[in-house]
């Protein structure tokens, strides 16, 4: 009875620790990615065109569509091109409520987009992981903490590990992927301790909501009203009758917002030509480190005065939005993303050379154990497959379905989620039934391979896809990545001789 | 690697008093330290929310570097009169 406690707990914690790794796996690679959503985003749409819009032409082309074709609308928006998107967008209403439509920046006219999920699907997957409700943003959490506790415990551990990180044998088998493990968990630890605790501060309120309960009585919106400063600096008298008024130039007011708050993202204009109209403009989230929701500047839409914003935060407020705008990577601009970028793809191999490292260790011991042990062991490694080299492939398959689908199709986002996650079920399939060698190799290769030939798909299915250089970009770095890939599925594919000698090399041998 | 038979309990204790007491530690401990921090309450309550993962790391650690099985259970205990502290007013409140 004792004996398969201790069996059941061993499995525990081989499951448990394996589980942790998949799942980490999954959320850097897309944590990865989603550090060029726009761009990605910018792929997946290939009928925006490029653009040499200033900010005053482009509101003046947003405005001239809504007073033509929404003159009556209690609002109206509209969401400029920047540097790392060229959509020029007018909508009226609110968020929910309202319509949106993209414009062709060069005509002013309604520019046919496809619909797309875009590449807010990593960033959503990212901390969602796709789960139902809130339970996916528990899961991640739960893995932030555990992983911060894992680093800590592992400096206190590896109190010599400046020295391992100096230490690499390359060519060793075992050794080698456990070198290249310790050398990357060292050399990124900055990144690895700054990325687990600011997405762990980013969800305060969810995970660790003590301090709200006890000082608001856990009400989220008593915190969030507290934090607000007091209300706008000038409230001019808003005529209590509104009659009909011509709208202010907006060419100044836009001028004077990128003094104050840098680049801009958009304007919305609140009961437009009425005397009580009001402007809103927007800065783009980049400006600054910390990470601002809504905010910027109000004036007054008849005479032009500057009414409120930018609403300065408090230096608790700001302590929190700085650490959550570090996971964000909004500020920094291209060089910043790539650092983050480059980081993450590394942990992610970090993490995948740990698990390949886990199940290289206990292959041996399976190999000798009972007929479930080796059912569940051969599981285990599909598994190990299908979240590595089949998590990969289901994103460049994400990829291609965005160009190969019917553009006007019905729900078209939603079949390119079913592209998505139907080509990872897909992975674990094929790794179960194919000899895991081959099931890596497999993998490994065809993911390379769809990478490799992405501009192809592009050049047979959309015209002028480069006209956007970030659209050149994804193609170019989805290229090189197909390389690492290629890379890869060569490595695994070589026959391993050249092993320590050690006193179990001929199991080793037979099992490989 | 070999588990002695009796080495479980052990670590089921000690895994389960840094996930759960660690995490009621936490909460309690936060809750304490927003509610004595000489500051406003926004302010408070972010600087004690910010640091409360620092506090939940290092309860984990504490619970598996304890040098007793019972000692590792520390943190929930201590649980209790910190969120006496923390829920004052709401206590005082209840008990009418």
């Amino acid at each position: 009875m004792k004996q398969t406690i201790t069996q059941s707990l061993a499995w525990l914690h081989t499951w448990g620790g394996l589980i942790v790794g998949w799942l980490l796996f999954a959320i850097f690679l897309t944590g990865s990615l989603a550090v060029f959503d726009q761009e990605i985003d910018n792929w997946m749409h290939p009928e925006l065109p490029a653009h040499h819009l200033t900010d005053e032409q482009a509101v003046e082309r947003g405005l001239s569509y809504l007073r033509e074709h929404e003159p009556n609308a209690k609002q109206w928006g509209v969401s400029l091109p920047y540097d790392r998107s060229p959509e020029l967008r007018a909508s009226t209403g609110g968020r929910r409520d309202g319509v949106s439509v993209t414009l062709d920046p060069n005509t002013g006219e309604v520019l046919p987009v496809r619909e797309s999920a875009g590449g807010r699907f990593f960033f959503l997957f990212h901390f969602t992981l796709f789960m139902p409700g809130m339970l996916g943003i528990y899961v991640v959490g739960a893995l932030a903490m555990g992983m911060l506790a894992a680093l800590i415990s592992g400096i206190v551990i590896h109190k010599k590990f400046f020295k391992e990180f100096f230490t690499f044998r390359p060519a060793k088998g075992q050794r080698s992927w456990l070198d290249a493990h310790n050398a990357s968990a060292v050399l990124l630890l900055p990144f690895h301790l700054m990325i687990t605790y600011s997405g762990l501060a980013i969800f305060l309120v969810i995970y660790m909501p003590a301090a709200m309960d006890a000082l608001f009585d856990g009400s989220r919106d008593a915190f969030f009203k507290a934090q607000d400063p007091a209300p706008a600096v000038v409230e001019a008298k808003r005529p209590a009758q509104a009659e009909p008024a011509p709208l202010v130039a907006i060419g100044p007011l836009l001028a004077k917002a990128r003094d104050v708050m840098g680049p801009l993202s958009g304007v919305s204009i609140t009961n437009p030509g009425m005397s009580n109209a009001e402007i809103q403009i927007r800065p783009i989230l980049g400006n600054r480190i910390a990470l601002i929701k809504g905010g910027g500047m109000r004036f007054d839409g008849v005479t032009g005065e500057q009414l409120s914003g930018p609403t300065e935060m408090r230096a608790s407020v700001l302590t929190h939005r700085v650490i959550s705008g570090m996971h964000f990577a909004q500020f920094g601009g291209y060089p910043m993303r790539w650092v983050y970028f480059i980081c993450g793809l590394i942990s992610s191999a970090m993490i995948a050379t740990g698990l390949v490292l886990f199940t290289v260790k206990r292959r041996r011991k399976y190999a000798s154990e009972g007929r479930v042990a080796q059912v569940l062991y051969r599981v285990i490694e599909a598994v190990n497959v299908t979240v590595m080299a089949g998590l990969s492939l289901a994103c460049i398959a994400y990829l291609w379905g965005n160009h190969l689908l019917p553009v006007g199709m019905a729900e078209r986002p939603d079949a390119e989620l079913t592209v998505f996650f139907g080509m990872w079920a897909l992975t674990l399939v094929h790794a179960l039934l194919r000899p895991r060698m081959h099931a890596w190799r497999e993998q490994l290769g065809l993911a390379g391979v769809m990478c490799l030939s992405l501009p192809l798909v592009s050049l047979l299915t959309v015209d002028h896809s480069w006209a956007l250089h970030s659209r050149m970009g994804v193609e170019l770095t989805t290229m090189a990545l197909g390389g690492v890939l290629l890379w890869a599925c060569w490595k695994v594919s070589q026959p391993q001789v050249e092993r320590v000698p050690r006193k179990k090399a001929t199991v080793l041998a037979e099992v490989n | 690697m070999k588990l002695a038979s009796s080495a479980w309990l052990p670590i089921l204790s000690r895994a389960l008093a840094a996930m759960v007491g660690g995490y009621v530690f936490t909460y309690a401990f936060t809750a304490a330290l927003a509610r004595l921090l000489p500051m406003d309450n926004v302010d408070s309550m972010l600087v004690a929310s910010l640091l409360s993962f620092a506090i939940y790391t290092c309860a984990i650690l504490w619970a598996f570097m304890a040098r007793h099985q019972w000692s590792a259970w520390m943190g929930a205990v201590l649980a209790l009169p910190l969120a006496a502290i923390g829920f004052w007013p709401q206590l005082l409140e209840r008990l009418g």
